[in-house]
């Protein structure tokens, strides 16, 4: 870009008009500062809230049961299950047969069917197998086969502990094979782990929204009000106008994706509390101190590539109506590699970070998990700013063409790039002022 | 006589229609304007009005010929020609969303007006132009008539030496019209220069002290009313303007004293 061309003084007056009238537009308020702060956050606890509420409806339910062929010998977990006020045990003498059939019509919960344990389980007395049948569509009867499993297994160990005494022997030696859990991330790691799940995800989509309705407004909007030749008639280059317009497109841009980081981190634990029950308390959703800078390096990479790319792509509207059908499949296509990245095991590569928009995603996710590979960070970010260049430098060429700098050419900017920039008329280009 | 400050040789600009293919819009024209002088552009819709001025105004490059205003080459110096320009036309809106003092300021200072003159500049243009009750509202609040004077302000923010009107009186009502000639002749006797373009013949009648008849991209005859009515011996500017373009059939958009479009 011809830096000299640029009067940085009249950017700086042409900034702060698109900024002044920008604050007093409501759908770009709304979009660039409302949603980020508030939208997701409140999505995400009404979400959360209404998951803890059906689950606690689920939990309430009383499952209704039967008990098949349980050994006399093993009467007491009949007893345990009939005394839990969340079970009610049939008593109906039914076959399997039946039993799933009432399952499947909702008349039923659950079947649990008492078996004789396998040949490698028969060398201790009693022993026994259970087989379970439910109904995995109905929450009411996965409910229920959890709560036959878990009084099941409750029994298991009393059982076990009772049969390690008489053998007089430890329990550890009847049972054999035991697995002990020992978690050695820090609650803070643990927070972060959970942060790092959303927080790429939603700056990206808030970075791209944040910048959606300004490069519209900025580009179409300025047509559709007349005020294009107001402008184009002031004593500033183009390219000043143009500089003006994009860094207001990017701070805006910016400025949503860096208000949903920190209202995400500060909204986030209070959020995933209910969920979390006892762990929620030791949680702490804290990024470390390192990954900030990365993260606002991420979000303003993200903000220069959608502010380039909307901008190039709306400029070609003449109404604010067509520059959103110009935007709109952009935008939902720069999120693919976002999902895409979103596998928890996915890390930076060499090879990931030449991928726009994922890179700087998986980056700034690997940043809040405390990993830092400096080189991958700067390639991804190299590869980043070489796609924005790549869009000024179009927009660059574009600018030279009167008729898209008067509105006067009538389509979008693939066909103005068939038609001029690739075709043998780009001798009607002008020099860039 | 003063030097002339805006200086037109063998203007030209041609433009590619994909169903015309090649047109020619302006074909070679030439002027002056001087400081303290209305220099009106008479012409049918179609005939190059808005071309011409959109090229003086930097806003289209000629394909051929030269403009210069106050000495600075259209094409080889844009900004700076721009800077001695102030344009107004039908299709220049304001930002709905500033305050009238707001624009003001905007124009004065992206027009680099010097910074430590902007609020006095800002205050005289207020007062001048009666739009103290509503400095402080925003644009998009204000009547078409207040949206005008606003208009014509901002377009003398800076201070231009020069300005051009292109149709300016275009969808105003008569009370309106008549104040924005009123102040384009005030500016006149300021030492502005001035270019105005109409096709309407009582108001080049009116207001210009020289008349360019342009028709089909060329610039027919260019005089004082007074020299071209001595020239085609005709009295009123419509029948000399008939006389030049050679009759009215030729001017789908010519519009005659009553303000209706000939045939």
């Amino acid at each position: 870009m011809p830096l000299s061309l640029i009067n940085w003084r009249q950017v700086w007056v042409l900034y702060r008009r698109e900024l002044r009238g920008a604050l007093r537009e409501r759908s770009i308020v709304v979009n660039s500062f409302l949603l980020p702060v508030f939208l997701y956050p409140v999505l995400l606890w009404l979400t959360f809230s209404a998951m803890v509420f059906v689950e606690g409806l689920s939990e309430g339910r009383v499952s209704r049961i039967v008990l098949l062929d349980l050994p006399a010998e093993h009467a007491e977990l009949r007893d345990s299950l009939s005394a839990a006020q969340s079970v009610e045990v049939r008593e109906d003498t039914v076959s399997v047969e039946q039993g799933v059939a009432w399952v499947l019509d909702g008349e039923l919960d659950a079947v649990a069917e008492f078996l004789a344990p396998g040949p490698e389980a028969e060398a201790l007395p009693d022993n026994f197998a259970v087989r379970i049948s439910y109904d995995r569509a109905e929450e009411r009867s996965r409910r229920a086969s959890d709560r036959i499993e878990s009084a099941v297994t409750g029994y298991r160990d009393r059982w076990l502990e009772r049969e390690a005494r008489d053998l007089r022997v430890s329990r550890e030696q009847l049972e054999g094979f035991l697995i002990y859990r020992n978690n050695v991330a820090t609650e803070r790691q643990v927070g972060a782990f959970l942060l790092s799940l959303m927080v790429p995800l939603f700056v990206v989509i808030m970075v791209a929204l944040g910048c959606f309705v300004p490069s519209i407004d900025t580009t179409a909007g300025e047509r559709e009000r007349s005020t294009w030749e107001t402008l184009m008639s002031v004593s500033a280059s183009r390219m000043s106008v143009v500089t003006s317009k994009y860094l207001y497109v990017a701070t805006l841009g910016l400025a949503a994706g860096m208000l949903n980081v920190t209202a995400m981190v500060i909204s986030i634990g209070a959020v995933l509390r209910p969920l979390a029950g006892e762990l929620a308390e030791e949680l702490q959703f804290r990024i470390p101190l390192l990954a900030v800078p990365v993260l606002l390096i991420g979000a303003l990479a993200l903000a220069l590539f959608f502010a380039a790319a909307m901008m190039l792509l709306a400029s070609f509207a003449r109404k604010f109506k067509d520059g959103q059908a110009m935007i709109t499949p952009v935008y939902w296509l720069a999120l693919i590699p976002v999902f895409l990245s979103g596998t928890p095991e996915l890390h930076l590569t060499p090879t990931l970070a030449t991928v726009p928009i994922a890179n700087v995603a998986v980056m700034m996710r690997d940043a809040i998990n405390g990993r830092f590979d400096w080189l991958l960070i700067g390639e991804s970010l190299l590869v980043q700013m070489v796609f924005v260049v790549l869009i000024l430098w179009l927009a660059r060429a574009v600018l030279r063409f009167e008729d898209y700098l008067l509105g006067s050419f009538d389509g979008s900017f693939w066909r103005f790039a068939r038609q001029r920039l690739l075709a043998r008329r780009s001798s009607d280009a002008l020099p860039v002022e | 006589m003063t030097e002339p400050t805006v200086a037109v040789r063998g203007l030209a600009k041609t433009f590619y229609d994909e169903a015309r293919g090649e047109v020619r819009a302006v074909d070679g024209i030439d002027f002056d304007c001087r400081p303290g002088e209305i220099f009106g552009l008479l012409g049918a819709n179609g005939a190059g009005k808005t071309t011409t001025l959109r090229m003086l105004a930097t806003i289209l490059r000629p394909t051929a010929g030269v403009a210069r205003l106050m000495g600075r080459d259209v094409v080889e110096e844009p900004v700076a020609a721009r800077r001695t320009l102030g344009f107004y036309s039908a299709t220049t809106a304001l930002y709905p969303r500033l305050t009238a003092r707001e624009t003001l300021e905007f124009f004065a200072r992206v027009n680099l007006y010097p910074e430590e003159k902007v609020d006095a500049r800002v205050d005289y243009l207020v007062g001048r132009f009666g739009i103290a009750e509503y400095v402080g509202a925003r644009v998009e609040k204000l009547s078409t008539g207040m949206k005008q004077k606003v208009s014509i302000a901002r377009t003398v923010a800076h201070d231009p030496p020069i300005l051009i009107f292109d149709e300016p009186t275009v969808g105003l009502d008569v009370i309106n019209a008549l104040e924005m000639a009123r102040v384009i002749r005030e500016l006149r006797d300021e030492g502005k220069t001035i270019i105005f373009s109409t096709h309407i013949m009582s108001e080049a009648e009116k207001l210009c002290d020289r008349i360019a008849i342009i028709h089909n991209g060329k610039i027919l005859a260019s005089d004082t009313l007074d020299a071209l009515r001595v020239a085609t011996g005709r009295h009123y500017l419509e029948d000399i303007f008939v006389d030049y373009v050679g009759g009215v059939e030729e001017m789908p958009g010519f519009i005659r004293e009553s303000g209706s479009a000939a045939e």
